[in-house]
């Protein structure tokens, strides 16, 4: 009989073992950029698969005392790659003894990706904080460097579903005859909790919670705001 | 609001690997629980669609785009997605252009049938089940089209909405239902601007706005737009101008 | 490679296809003609798998008389548009799904009409449309100098255009289109057009 034979051609089969350098762990990172401050925050779960490892690890990293950077994807990328920004920092604060600007961050870490261009840390960075004149500034990057400054921008597994609400209503986008009025701090932030609310909705890796950094020039304060947790 | 249950199949999606040893970030790592309606490539997604439907207070409302595309080349900005099947009925067909259109045809002939024997308008409900039919007696050779239903019951004027995979997998919803390819986006949207109890008049502004930005983050939809507002006594139809890249 | 061109004018449509016929890489033929006639006021021009262009359009062309000899009125454009798109629609379906690209130009007491139809058997009325890589060189013109109710003239000026930068831009050559009108008087054959390197703006 034919299928006799089947279990023979099966063991020729050569095993292969495959082994994939990343993961993704999800979560979500927003930041606006105001006159003078700059909003950034990002949901605190930390998720795999179906999964849900932690409830409590914002994916924000507070850089120097005006600048805070946003990453989400492959977390274990997310901790190296905030390590070695954090220790650059602290080499350029000996030598110069000043802190980075936040614009100099936002190029220092398009070097420190594209460096690793054909092995790149999976992470999308989100870097807000204010700019050498004191203006709000938000910088978003791609895993591989690529980066560009804006006013507005989300990050991660839920920016489909956040970003083009931020179009809408930061942007004024499809608003025939509407006023670019100045963002003010608590609009802002009531915003950024709108909408984090709304993706924690239909997106599952983003939720549990969301921590919200304001930066302005009297400093960075944080306030967190919970999200459902299912 | 109300959670999603969800019965996708992953459609012909065959990408060739590529012998060098890379990384593919898209791909592997990158989990997502959507249909195949958002991949780029996909069959669906070949012709690019968007949309989307609410309820609000006695009235319903539907809304799509209007292109008609090859890949990323734009050939028409006049095409009809959103088919009138009643007068309070009305079905949206993202997907295959091809099949949008040998769907709205069979649908339109099988509820013509329905209504000539039964002497009486069709329930969004019934219609809704005539649909999930069709399709899935097509189960292993798809319409590659994942419907949306809006309507008002001929007799109560309930508002009525509804949403479909390709196989005819029903989900009728209390809110809002997207489908096409941003149907990220749409949720977002809708997911933040809709509210329970809305007017027609804000219904109609809502549903706009939901459909307007979420397509403008989407390569493959947007080209002007058209919303139909259902009422118990009137349906009106409105043609939005928008960004035309 | 192939590239069919249609354009809706004032009180006519103007197809043009171009005219090479070609096996691999080779051009056997520079005026075949890729039009077919399929009644008094109807008019198709057809690209895709050779074989199937022309079996497909002369059973649609037949069965389009047939209609007229049974019913003794002929199908509108509409009608005959559609009437290929469900043959189309269910050879897709089939073992033996037909592979051609159509423009289908016809003119009834509604005015001219011209319908785009892809191998996927989707159909969508049109203005003006393009079918190959012709497109890729070509839509931009006509979003740019096409205009509703062009004359002959003007429609045929346009038509240069595009011939034109086909011939300036496209790696393949595609030396001459042949034209043809559907007008209220029946189908004019414009013989055939060729790139000018002059069209004045």
């Amino acid at each position: 009989m034919e299928f006799m034979t089947m279990p023979t051609q099966q063991a020729e089969k050569p095993i292969q073992a495959r082994f994939s350098p990343y993961d993704m762990n999800g979560g979500t990172v927003l930041a606006i950029a105001g006159e003078d401050f700059a909003v950034i925050a990002s949901d605190t779960r930390l998720s795999q698969g179906f999964s849900i490892h932690s409830r409590d690890t914002p994916k924000t990293t507070q850089m120097t005392g005006n600048t805070v950077i946003g990453s989400c994807g492959f977390h274990g990328d997310v901790l190296t790659l905030t390590k070695v920004i954090q220790t650059r920092l602290k080499m350029f604060s000996h030598i110069h003894n000043k802190d980075m600007d936040t614009t100099s961050i936002a190029a220092m870490l398009s070097t420190i990706l594209y460096y690793r261009r054909f092995f790149p840390y999976y992470v999308y960075n989100i870097v807000a904080g204010l700019d050498s004149e004191g203006k709000g500034c938000v910088f978003s990057f791609d895993p591989v460097g690529s980066y560009e400054r804006e006013s507005y921008r989300a990050g991660g597994s839920a920016s489909s579903m956040l970003q083009p609400l931020l179009d809408n209503q930061i942007g004024m986008k499809n608003q025939e005859g509407a006023k670019q009025v100045p963002l003010s701090k608590a609009k802002a932030v009531a915003l950024v909790k709108d909408v984090f609310t709304s993706a924690a909705e239909r997106d599952i890796y983003t939720g549990d919670g969301i921590v919200i950094h304001v930066v302005s020039k009297d400093g960075i304060t944080t306030e967190t705001f919970p999200l459902r947790r299912d | 609001m109300s959670m999603r249950s969800y019965c996708g199949v992953q459609v012909c999606i065959d990408r060739s690997r590529s012998v060098i040893p890379t990384v593919d970030l898209t791909e592997q790592v990158l989990p997502k629980l959507v249909c195949a309606g958002n991949i780029p490539g996909s069959i669906l997604a070949y012709n690019g669609a968007a949309i989307m439907a609410m309820k609000g207070k006695e009235c319903v409302a539907i809304a799509a785009d209007r292109r008609f595309g090859v890949q990323a080349q734009t050939v028409s900005m006049e095409f009809d997605k959103v088919f009138e099947m009643g007068p309070h009925l009305y079905i949206g067909l993202p997907g295959l252009a091809t099949d949008v259109q040998t769907v709205a045809q069979r649908l339109r002939f099988r509820l013509n049938l329905y209504e000539l024997r039964e002497n009486r308008r069709i329930k969004p409900k019934t219609f809704m089940s005539m649909v999930s039919n069709l399709l899935y007696e097509r189960r292993f050779g798809p319409y590659f089209v994942e419907p949306v239903i809006a309507g008002l019951d001929p007799k109560t004027f309930e508002p009525y909405v509804a949403s479909m995979d390709l196989i005819g997998c029903p989900m009728e919803t209390e809110d809002f239902v997207v489908s096409g390819t941003c149907s990220e986006q749409m949720y977002g949207m809708c997911e933040s601007l809709w509210e329970p109890d809305l007017g027609p008049d804000d219904l109609f502004e809502t549903i706009s706005q939901a459909l307007m930005n979420a397509f403008d983050r989407d390569a493959v939809s947007g080209w002007g737009a058209v919303v139909y507002i259902i009422e118990k006594d009137k349906v009106t139809k409105k043609l939005l101008k928008t960004r035309m890249d | 490679m192939e590239c069919l061109i249609g354009i809706q004018g004032q009180d006519f449509i103007m197809l043009a296809t171009d005219s090479v016929s070609a096996r691999s890489i080779v051009k056997m033929k520079t005026d075949h003609d890729k039009m077919f006639q399929l009644s008094d006021k109807l008019l198709m021009a057809v690209s895709g798998e050779s074989g199937d262009t022309v079996q497909f359009s002369e059973y649609i062309a037949k069965n389009i008389q047939l209609y007229k000899m049974r019913n003794g009125y002929e199908l509108s454009p509409h009608a005959a548009a559609n009437f290929t798109r469900r043959n189309m629609a269910d050879a897709l379906r089939s073992q033996r799904p037909k592979f051609v690209n159509l423009l289908i130009a016809g003119i009834d007491e509604d005015g001219p009409s011209l319908y785009f139809l892809d191998y996927l058997a989707s159909i969508i009325k049109v203005p003006f449309a393009i079918h190959g890589y012709g497109a890729m060189f070509t839509l931009s013109i006509m979003d740019r100098y096409y205009k509703p109710g062009m004359t002959k003239d003007e429609a045929f000026q346009l038509l240069q255009r595009c011939i034109t930068e086909i011939q300036k831009r496209f790696l393949v050559d595609q030396p001459q289109f042949k034209v043809r009108v559907v007008s209220k008087s029946g189908v004019e054959d414009l013989g055939f057009a060729k790139p000018t390197p002059q069209v004045d703006s």
